[in-house]
């Protein structure tokens, strides 16, 4: 689907364009962003990157369908969230979105399979065998399928996470600081699988993370800052991001 | 620290509500129990304080012994009214007499109150205002033989006039009366829902055939004499012969009488709050270990700043004080309201009482408060002990959960109670005594508490297997909510166990009605013969002359007529059947033990197996029986019968049952038909020849059984209206149970609706936990229940409660009920976790 620069909103995986989110009401009211236009072509791996208060998790809330935007348009697969009811809205993610959270992220009393098939449960679909078993075997748990959460490291646990999202064959994943609870190694497996399945199987991922090590795995960085998107960087390496942030913090 | 458990408190206003709630409904049954039993005893007290305070003295006949159930007294001689009047200091002596006396309304129907007795007595005196206790209220007193003075009550439901003409049913078939004057008894309009019949003395004693004889006399002393001197000169005067009592004495005589039977009345009800109550201590002790669980970092936070373990324990406990204080209060409130839903459930169920304003003692508030507090403060003990288990450390700590009991140790501590639950139980049943009531009382109590306490080890197993229908077959909402019944199996478990104890006392008073309906039906069946059956429509039974105009029938083959009485016999009273042996015999199956019937045709005594065996008599020995109104007698055992449920322990030949009593109404006619004649044909004719006497009903045996079978599920309809609030309050346990922890799965409801869950799943899920939690309790109820039930039959097998019926169709619907009363519960928490913040609960704080 990757088909140009020139593409309208539908030809992206996901777009959003004037969106602004306001918290609050009166002099009290915040503005978390202000105006913020931005496209993800299918099959890239995008991280969002700014400082606390930026509203990098705002922007990813409402992107997803989880937050409703004050003001602008959010298009995902071609169609309009904003023009969503919720129960519309709970099927689009349940159908063209996947998740993956920072803590948090799969129901204990449901063996690691469970977890993974939860959205085709959910949705009362059969998961393709083929498709499952890519999954699967990109995250290498099989022999850990039966297991419990409780009885999976964390990284393990995130790569589960990670599977659910990729399951039901979303338009997008977002996902979260899906390493903010994890060690360095944990982390780097989590990293390279999502980094995996966008390059093998098309995968299209938007990440918001403040770890510029975790950021270099995404083919882009988008850096926000008050609500606006204030640079942008392709093909980025941790070092390079480190010095725009600096810059940032200024 | 009291500032911060303060806080906590109003800070979770909705939390303090949901538990307060059961401690509420609890506390007000308490509470309105005393109301309605003062209201009621000062209802009494002042009727009876004003309707004897014209009586200085009253004299009557010595009674022998008390019953609670008869009173039969001497006669007095009409001659001692003038002994009575010649005493110095008596202003007017006024004698009467009384007896039973049916009004029959404008269709020809007898006026009978259900329970209530239909009192008949003479006008004592001649003025309008007799020292009996009706006052009059419109027309004049009895002038004539045919006059008649009616209650106001009956007059003004039955819409008599004075001047009407009204039947009345003595001992023979109905008399005609002109109603003379309408009177209430003292202010109110009749006696507690007796109908009142005043006649003129002589009348009286001819219609009660008291010919010569009185029953009462009422003195009224002359100024200045107190009541007390005159007592003395009048027993002086007439000797010691007669019961001599000031009118003091008599008031408080029938306001204790009064107030012991409201003592069995409020003990009755208080039995009903307290399992409410206990079932409320469930619900609290399970809001208070889910509190203290989602409150662990804050309580860590509060270790961390250097509060000590006794300062958290006492927190959670002054929680728990002022809740129950706050909900007792709110409870003693509702409970006046309460007590004047009590009083229309009684009048639903026939049991009329007066109305009077309410009364509301000391006794009313301070008990329940007292009650309702400490059951909340040691219901949240346990979970208090819990949280000063908290580390400090896991305020830094996230997704700490405090370790639950040893299991191992619940399971012990369960198990014993358990079978001390049982052991006692089974003692008091069979053991019998005294205490027995309480024995099998404590015997329940531990049962539950053991039950309950073993509950988490076998919830998880049994709420997999209730859950597993719905996890197959209502995909992955139904799913989720079996894992989430199963996942807390504590939690669970104390939730259904409150269902529990409800279920399985409506189970087990299922149960045993079931089993007395089948073994009334299994005993009438086999040990009578009858074909017709005529039985009074109160308590009073009906007039002899029944029996006589039922033998006038062609038609009948043998009629017997069973007329009862107490008697004193070895200490114990006992009842005693009078009935003409050789009708009897027609009409009842009896197996002889030993001796004969025949025997005791003209004199004698004919006993039970089960109390001859148990009082070790043998045909030919003679016994001592003591009576109430006449003097004893030595009585020869002329037979001994196998148990008969109508013929009772002892058969008195009717002879010596007519000289022992005066009272000779009857209970019970059985009547057999002459041979060859259709069972229509037959009651026409029995119908026909008993036409004087509207006060009887007239069935056969299909007919009587279906009765008997009606009292005892209007008992059942009763006593599961009692345990509503219980059951009531078991549900709102569930709610508080699923909203309490959807509060605390917030996360995880926001993670199901972020992936995809539509709010419908969400409610979904939550509605087949309450179901699948329900149902368990349900179950475990009602296999409590059984065994209550089959425990209670066996013990009762020697007084003829021998079949255990257990209705599966009706026990299987308590089960379907208590399931679609989840759904009902999951209403609030389905709506709840369905409005979950899906943002919230996916971002890290």
């Amino acid at each position: 689907m990757t088909t140009g620069q020139t593409a309208t909103p539908e030809h992206f995986a996901a777009s959003a364009s004037g969106l602004q989110k306001t918290f609050g009401e009166g002099p009290a009211a915040v503005q978390a962003l202000r105006g913020v236009d931005i496209d993800f072509r299918a099959g890239e791996f995008t991280a969002i990157m700014g400082p606390s208060g930026s509203g990098k998790s705002t922007l990813m809330h409402c992107l997803a369908g989880l937050d409703k935007p004050s003001a602008g348009k959010v298009f995902i697969d071609g169609i309009d969230l904003t023009s969503l009811k919720d129960k519309a809205l709970t099927e689009l993610r349940r159908d063209n979105v996947g998740f993956v959270f920072q803590a948090f992220n799969l129901l204990p009393s449901m063996s690691a399979e469970d977890n993974i098939m939860l959205p085709l449960s959910i949705a009362g679909r059969k998961p393709e065998d083929a498709w499952f078993d890519r999954v699967i075997d990109t995250i290498g748990l099989r022999d850990r399928l039966s297991h419990r959460p409780s009885e999976l490291s964390g990284g393990q646990q995130q790569r589960v996470a990670a599977a659910r999202a990729l399951m039901s064959r979303p338009a997008i994943v977002f996902a979260d600081e899906p390493t903010g609870n994890l060690d360095s190694n944990s982390s780097t497996e989590v990293l390279g699988f999502l980094k995996a399945s966008v390059k093998d199987m098309g995968q299209t991922i938007v990440m918001v993370t403040h770890d510029p090590k975790a950021a270099s795995y995404a083919d882009r960085v988008v850096f926000l800052a008050d609500g606006h998107i204030v640079d942008q960087m392709e093909a980025p390496t941790p070092d390079g991001i480190l010095e725009r942030m600096k810059h940032l913090e200024v | 620290m009291l500032k911060a458990t303060l806080k906590s408190l109003m800070t979770h206003k909705l939390r303090l509500a949901m538990t307060a709630l059961s401690i509420v409904l609890g506390v007000s049954f308490v509470a309105g129990t005393y109301v309605l039993s003062d209201t009621l005893n000062a209802t009494f007290t002042n009727l009876f304080t004003d309707v004897y305070a014209g009586v200085d003295v009253n004299i009557r006949g010595a009674q022998e012994f008390e019953s609670f159930e008869f009173d039969e007294r001497p006669t007095l001689p009409e001659s001692l009214l003038e002994e009575v009047r010649a005493v110095d200091g008596v202003l007017d002596a006024e004698g009467s007499v009384e007896g039973s006396a049916a009004f029959v309304d404008k269709d020809g129907e007898a006026i009978i109150p259900q329970g209530p007795p239909t009192i008949g007595f003479s006008w004592s005196g001649t003025g309008e205002e007799p020292t009996n206790p009706v006052k009059l209220r419109e027309g004049g007193p009895p002038t004539s033989p045919t006059d008649v003075v009616m209650d106001a009550n009956t007059a003004e439901e039955f819409d008599f006039e004075v001047g009407d003409q009204v039947g009345v049913i003595v001992e023979g078939p109905v008399r005609e009366f002109t109603v003379s004057g309408i009177v209430g008894f003292g202010d109110a309009d009749n006696l507690a829902g007796a109908t009142l019949a005043v006649f003129e003395l002589e009348t009286a004693q001819e219609l009660f055939d008291k010919v010569g004889v009185l029953d009462t006399i009422d003195v009224i002393a002359e100024d200045g004499v107190t009541q007390g001197e005159l007592q003395d000169r009048i027993v002086a005067a007439i000797g010691t012969e007669y019961d001599v009592s000031t009118g003091t004495q008599i008031t408080n005589e029938t306001t204790d009488q009064i107030q012991e039977g409201l003592g069995f009345f409020s003990i009755a009800l208080l039995v009903f709050a307290a399992i409410a109550l206990f079932v409320g201590s469930f619900i609290i002790a399970n809001t208070f270990s889910i509190i203290v669980a989602q409150r662990t970092r804050e309580l860590a936070l509060l270790r961390a700043i250097g509060a000590s373990r006794r300062q958290v324990m006492s927190s959670i406990l002054i929680e728990a004080t002022i809740t129950g204080l706050v909900a007792s209060a709110i409870g003693v409130g509702v409970g006046i309201l309460v007590a004047i839903g009590l009083q229309n459930l009684l009048a639903a169920f026939d049991v009329d009482l007066p109305t009077g304003s309410l009364v509301i003692g000391p006794k009313a508030i301070v008990i329940p408060m007292v009650v309702g507090t400490l059951v909340t403060v040691i219901a949240s003990i346990s979970p208090a002990r819990r949280a000063t288990k908290v580390p400090p450390v896991a305020a830094m700590r996230e997704g700490f959960t405090v370790p639950v009991t040893a299991g191992r140790r619940r399971l012990i501590a369960g198990t014993i109670a358990l079978i001390l639950g049982i052991a006692v139980l089974l003692l008091g049943l069979f053991g019998g005594g005294d205490d027995a009531a309480s024995l099998v009382g404590l015997g329940a109590f531990l049962i539950f508490i053991g039950v309950a306490a073993m509950a988490p080890v076998i919830a998880g197993p049994l709420a997999r297997g209730i859950g597993s229908p719905f996890a197959r077959y209502l995909k992955i909402p139904g799913r989720l909510a079996r894992d989430n019944s199963v996942r807390n199996p504590k939690r669970t478990s104390s939730t259904a166990a409150a269902l529990m104890i409800g279920v399985a006392l409506v189970g087990f008073i299922t149960i045993f009605a079931s089993s007395i309906k089948a073994s009334q039906t299994e005993l009438i069946e086999g040990t009578t013969n009858f074909d017709l059956i005529v039985q009074g429509q109160g308590f009073e039974g009906f007039p002899a002359a029944v029996e006589d105009a039922a033998n006038e029938i062609p038609e009948i083959g043998a009629a017997a007529g069973f007329r009862s009485g107490p008697s004193r016999i070895e200490g114990q009273t006992v009842g005693i059947q009078g009935v003409d042996v050789g009708a009897a015999a027609e009409v009842l199956n009896f197996d002889m033990v030993a001796g004969s019937l025949a025997a005791a045709e003209d004199d004698g005594l004919l006993v039970s197996e089960p109390e001859a065996e148990a009082q070790g008599w043998t045909v030919g020995d003679t016994i001592e029986m003591h009576f109430q109104a006449s003097p004893p007698r030595e009585e020869e055992i002329k037979g001994i019968y196998e148990r008969n449920p109508l013929a009772g322990n002892y058969i008195m030949a009717l002879p010596d049952f007519q000289d022992a009593y005066t009272e000779q109404n009857i209970q019970l006619l059985l009547i057999q038909t002459s041979d060859g004649l259709s069972p229509s044909v037959a009651r026409a004719a029995v119908e026909a020849g008993l036409e004087g006497f509207p006060s009887v009903e007239i069935e056969d045996q299909e007919e009587f059984l279906e009765s008997s079978a009606a009292a005892v599920d209007q008992l059942l309809g009763l006593v599961t209206a009692l345990l509503g609030l219980a059951l009531i309050i078991a549900f709102i346990g569930i709610v508080n149970t699923l909203a309490l922890s959807i509060f605390e799965r917030t996360r995880e409801i926001g993670l199901l609706r972020a992936i995809g869950m539509s709010r419908g799943q969400v409610r979904r899920m939550i509605r087949w936990e309450a179901v699948i939690v329900a149902i368990l309790g349900a179950v475990l109820g009602l296999v409590i229940g059984a065994f209550f039930g089959w425990a209670m039959i066996m013990a009762l097998a020697d007084e003829g409660i021998s079949v255990l019926e257990i209705p599966y169709l009706t026990l299987i619907s308590y089960v379907i009920i208590a399931g679609i009363a989840g759904v009902g519960a999951a209403v609030f928490p389905a709506r709840r976790a369905s409005k979950v913040d899906v943002l919230r609960a996916v971002t890290v704080e």
